[in-house]
């Protein structure tokens, strides 16, 4: 068979900006049919090398060749055929759905009896022929980023270069998007993707870390995982946070952190002397139950595989412990109306104090909404709502002064610096003149900023910047503390380091209220709420919610022509197909009496099984499980509502 | 299947119409600008306030004296009975014009002397002034006149001055500014409001991101231009139709020459402006800095250098060069010309021609400016 010349082949490619290096020295080489990841923190260089691929960005140094046109001197060649989708949204928001898509093809010159069928069936794919007529402005988070993706498709691009397709995107909407993208993979098209999720990392079939412009390693996720060194162990210990400052404080290269009720731990090949360990964490006044080897995480090789350690958060004197006991936040039926609109309908829901509080639901079903009532921003409709004590209906000012809040996209001044805007949000939450400076130390020691008060916010990364927004939320020592989804396109390092601030806040008394798209951000919470249109369709622990959704059990298989194999599956009753990686997760009833059943389908069919197994569900697949349902029990209603009509 | 710029122009027309308050702004602003500007701005006097020392207190002087207000162009006389209310007068602006007329004024006349008149003007506004002047002289010279015809005696010949001009002003024979005035007032709005849609319509997609989109497509550069270009045009063009009928119709405005011609003229003035607006907007990165670089560079200079206001010929030869650069200084001749001469395009295709290579100068600086590059 003679080998194809790669879609892609970039040598030395370096962007630099004033005087910082954007993409210092990249070299890859990407071959047809192939889904390739880019990963790594904020300011890494992923959407530099994207841009640069698409054409739309000239290297100071180095060469790509895309589709065997150069990247500087044929640049119109290369945007005339790929497909790409920048990072922001970029539809006309004016525009309907259907007119993004005529616009999209006539741009691109598809043909008019293609453009009509492409319409159709992409349409039908994202599961937006209910809102062609809808203007694109109006359409949820999730919905735009379906919609942008098919405008990217509708002249069937051989290349697609999408800059995190999917960030602040909940996971209905993640995995039909990458429906659609598996769809243009059986096509035969080859897609370059950044993204923040590790599970999307997984489904590549190969994956580039990259860090500080530099790429510091490629190859396909297992193959990653398989060549780290060391391995992993994975230990339940109580209590959870005691654990960890100890092994923190004894292990520090381990770099321990939480994973659910876990801690994770990496010892390199000289291993680590068991014992030792369990007297330390004896010593430490904590219980160790159970210590296994896990396999590494994708997350884990990232982690791992970054030049630079990762320092642990600073320790975080205690400021005020909250020792009332009782609800921090308490909803009776709360309702909210937009005209004929319910925003959300009859939520009640109890949260202690000190406790973290993931508020889970996909975009436009109601969370920001509901927060927005909690801090007195927006007045009930009906129904009734107690924060820190206090009904915000009846006082809000009462309410406000005992909140913090932090909104998605992070609300500091970029053109002030980061002692300004300490200052600024201190004078605005009124922190008295006597509280400021030990107040301003906290927040500098909070955001890992000592030392550099008179940098200016623009000039922070992402994760930074976080940290900074949540030093200054909670400023004024707030009793209850509620973030919108605080994480949305941040990498999982400054992930990880976030939710050590959540971890040590909650210790610490405050009550935390958090939503998220995030699914193993919210196997850190204490207590989980599903939202669905309004409603909440789901309520409790992580655990508890994986006993109560009978969601079934997963196989995960691994063979030959994954996307021919997965052609076997679709229709097939009590079977849910659908990819993950270079490999397959089938959703059933019974793993062990499916199995064979499946093997001999595909044997069948030709193809040859490598590997299947039963693997744990993820909480991602319990909360689709639960939306599943829940869109079940509403056809139900129609259909009987239809028929009684 | 459109073509690329037809694929843009769809888009743009679309937007464009669910954007109800801009329309509405984009068609009412031009017309609350002509209403305010035609009416305020006037160079005529009419009614002007004066007064008169009368040191004389003869017939031949109160004749002299009802010859101003009766001309139209000053109000009621005011009399002063000592010297010092002149300056309180004029101080206060109660009076433009004081005319002095000395003790002698009769008995010199009734001498067949020349008899003088001092008149104090109020000069602080300096065109008014002049106007002032000219007429107050106009009157005391046909007042001489009648008076040297009274005293000849019948049967001889009538000695009047040897040379009499008969001036007869060709154009706009009552000498009223807003016949003037109105037509320059079409080429300045159409220079102010329409660059200012357009310098928007780039950058706002810089700002959104969906310009990006346009990057990696087929498109190039001119035919993005040339399809922002088209809609906002037509919008423009209908402006002037929106202004040209109530601007005729409520100043009293004569149009002498050929609509058809007049309209043409400002398709392409309109190109012009709505291109310099793209250029604007290709070359800028956010939508506040657009908004005022379009007006540092189409309303700020037409309102004063395209001779709308203040003559051109008149000017310093350097601002006379600069004026060059402005397309309103070439379309306000062309829109004089056809709107008050009522003539064709045999006197003003220069300038129809310097419109053109102007807008075809502006055209080609954005479409190359406009880089498919994101830096």
């Amino acid at each position: 068979m003679e080998r194809e010349a790669p879609v892609i082949e970039a040598v030395g490619l370096t962007k630099v900006y004033g005087t910082r290096k954007a993409v210092d020295d990249v070299s890859l080489a990407i071959s047809r049919g192939e889904v390739f990841g880019l990963i790594g923190s904020d300011g890494a260089g992923k959407t530099t090398i994207l841009q640069i691929l698409a054409g739309i960005l000239d290297p100071n140094a180095g060469r790509a060749v895309v589709l065997g046109y150069d990247s500087v001197r044929d640049a119109t060649a290369i945007n005339s055929r790929i497909g790409y989708m920048s990072q922001i949204f970029s539809l006309y928001g004016r525009l309907t759905v259907e007119e993004n898509l005529d616009f999209f093809a006539d741009l691109h010159r598809v043909p008019e009896p293609a453009k009509n069928d492409r319409k159709a069936r992409l349409l039908e794919f994202a599961r937006l022929e209910r809102y062609r007529a809808r203007l694109a402005k109006n359409l949820s988070g999730g919905m735009k980023k379906k919609l942008a993706l098919c405008c990217a498709l509708i002249h069937e691009p051989p290349l697609l270069l999408l800059d995190e397709p999917t960030t602040g995107v909940d996971p209905v909407s993640r995995r039909e998007f990458w429906n659609i993208l598996y769809q243009t993979l059986a096509g035969g098209t080859t897609i370059v993707v950044c993204t923040p999720y590790m599970d999307e990392a997984e489904r590549c079939t190969r994956v580039a870390l990259m860090h500080a412009g530099h790429l510091i390693a490629c190859d396909a996720p297992r193959k990653l995982r398989e060549r780290m060194s060391g391995t992993m162990l994975e230990l339940t210990v109580r209590p959870q946070r005691a654990a960890l400052s100890a092994l923190r404080a004894a292990y520090p290269a381990t770099r321990p952190y939480a994973s659910g009720d876990r801690i994770h731990l990496r010892v390199d090949d000289r291993g680590l002397d068991e014992g030792e360990m369990r007297a330390m964490l004896e010593r430490a006044a904590t219980v160790l139950d159970n210590l296994t080897t896990v396999a590494p995480s994708l997350e884990d090789v990232f982690v791992t595989a970054l030049p630079e350690s990762v320092a642990p958060p600073v320790a975080i004197a205690p400021e005020r412990i909250a020792t009332r006991s009782g609800s921090a936040v308490e909803t009776r039926d709360l309702t909210v109306k937009f005209g004929a609109f319910t925003a959300v309908d009859r939520v009640t829901l109890n949260v202690r104090r000190g406790e973290i509080f993931g508020f889970l639901g996909p975009n436009g079903s109601g969370k920001t909404t509901t927060i927005r009532v909690l801090c007195g921003l927006l007045a009930p409709s009906s129904g009734q709502a107690l924060v820190a004590g206090h009904a915000v209906a009846k006082e809000p000012t009462a309410v406000k002064s005992r909140i913090g809040y932090m909104s998605q996209r992070f609300s500091l001044y970029d053109d002030l610096t980061v002692d300004e805007n300490i200052r600024f949000f201190a004078g605005a939450y009124g922190v008295t003149q006597e509280r400021l400076s030990a107040r301003r130390e906290w927040a500098l020691d909070l955001s890992g900023l000592r030392g550099q008060e008179v940098l200016l916010t623009r000039s922070l990364s992402g994760g930074i910047k976080q940290r900074l927004a949540l030093a200054c939320a909670v400023l004024h020592e707030p009793e209850v503390l509620f973030l919108d989804e605080p994480t949305a396109g941040v990498d999982p390092v400054s992930r990880r380091r976030f939710w050590e601030l959540i971890n040590s806040l909650s210790d610490q008394g405050v009550t935390v209220f958090v939503t998220t798209h995030y699914m193993d951000e919210a196997e850190h919470c204490h207590t989980l709420a599903l939202l669905y249109y309004g409603r909440m369709i789901a309520l409790g622990s992580p655990e508890s919610l994986r006993t109560q959704m009978r969601a079934g059990e997963m196989l995960e298989l691994e063979c030959d022509q994954p996307i021919a194999a997965l052609a076997h599956f679709q229709g097939v009753p009590n079977v849910r197909a659908s990819f993950f990686g270079d490999r397959l997760h089938l959703l059933v009833d019974d793993a062990q009496a499916a199995r064979p059943w499946i093997v001999e389908q595909l044997a069948k069919a030709g193809h040859e099984v490598r590997r299947i197994e039963r693997v744990p569900l993820s909480i991602e697949d319990v909360f689709i499980a639960f939306i599943e349902m829940e869109q079940e029990r509403a056809a139900a209603n129609a259909s009987r509502a239809q028929q009684a009509a | 299947m459109k073509t690329l710029v037809g694929a843009v122009v769809w888009k743009e027309v679309r937007e464009i119409r669910r954007d109800p308050v801009t329309m509405f702004v984009a068609i009412a602003l031009p017309l609350v600008m002509l209403y305010l500007f035609g009416s305020a701005l006037s160079l005529d006097v009419k009614n002007a306030p004066m007064a008169v020392y009368d040191l004389d207190r003869s017939a031949d002087s109160r004749d002299l004296i009802a010859a101003f207000p009766h001309s139209g162009y000053f109000g009621r006389v005011h009399g002063i009975g000592q010297e010092s209310e002149i300056g309180a007068l004029l101080d206060r602006g109660k009076a433009r014009l004081v005319l002095v007329i000395p003790p002698d004024f009769s008995e010199r006349l009734a001498r067949g002397e020349t008899a003088s008149l001092q008149a104090l003007i109020d000069g602080s506004f300096s065109a008014t002034a002049m106007v002032i002047a000219g007429y107050a002289t106009a009157i005391v010279q046909d007042y001489s006149a009648k008076r040297v015809a009274k005293t000849r005696e019948p049967g001889h010949a009538t000695h009047g001055p040897l040379i009499q001009v008969e001036g007869r002003v060709w154009f706009n024979a009552p000498l009223k500014s807003v016949y003037y005035i109105v037509p320059g007032l079409f080429g300045v709005i159409l220079m102010a409001f329409p660059p200012l849609l357009t310098a928007l319509a780039v950058v706002r997609e810089k700002e959104s991101g969906s310009v990006q989109q346009i990057f990696v497509s087929p498109i190039r550069p001119w035919q993005f231009i040339a399809g922002k270009m088209i809609p906002y045009a037509v919008i423009a063009f209908l402006e002037m139709v929106m202004i040209l009928v109530p601007g005729l119709l409520w100043f009293g405005v004569p149009f002498q020459g050929s609509f058809a011609l007049f309209l043409g003229a400002t398709l392409l003035y309109v190109s012009c402006t709505v291109a310099l607006g793209l250029l604007v907007s290709t070359v800028t990165r956010s939508q506040l800095v657009a908004m005022l670089l379009a007006i540092m560079v189409t309303l700020m200079p037409a309102f004063l250098f395209s001779g709308f206001l203040f003559p051109i010929f008149t000017m310093p030869w350097t601002m006379q060069l600069y004026t060059h650069l402005l397309p309103a200084r070439y379309f306000v001749v062309i829109s004089r010309d056809i709107a008050m001469k009522g003539v064709g395009l045999e006197v003003w295709w220069p300038q129809l021609a310097a419109l053109a290579a102007y807008t075809f100068v502006v055209f080609a600086a954005a479409s190359l400016l406009f880089r498919k590059k994101v830096a």
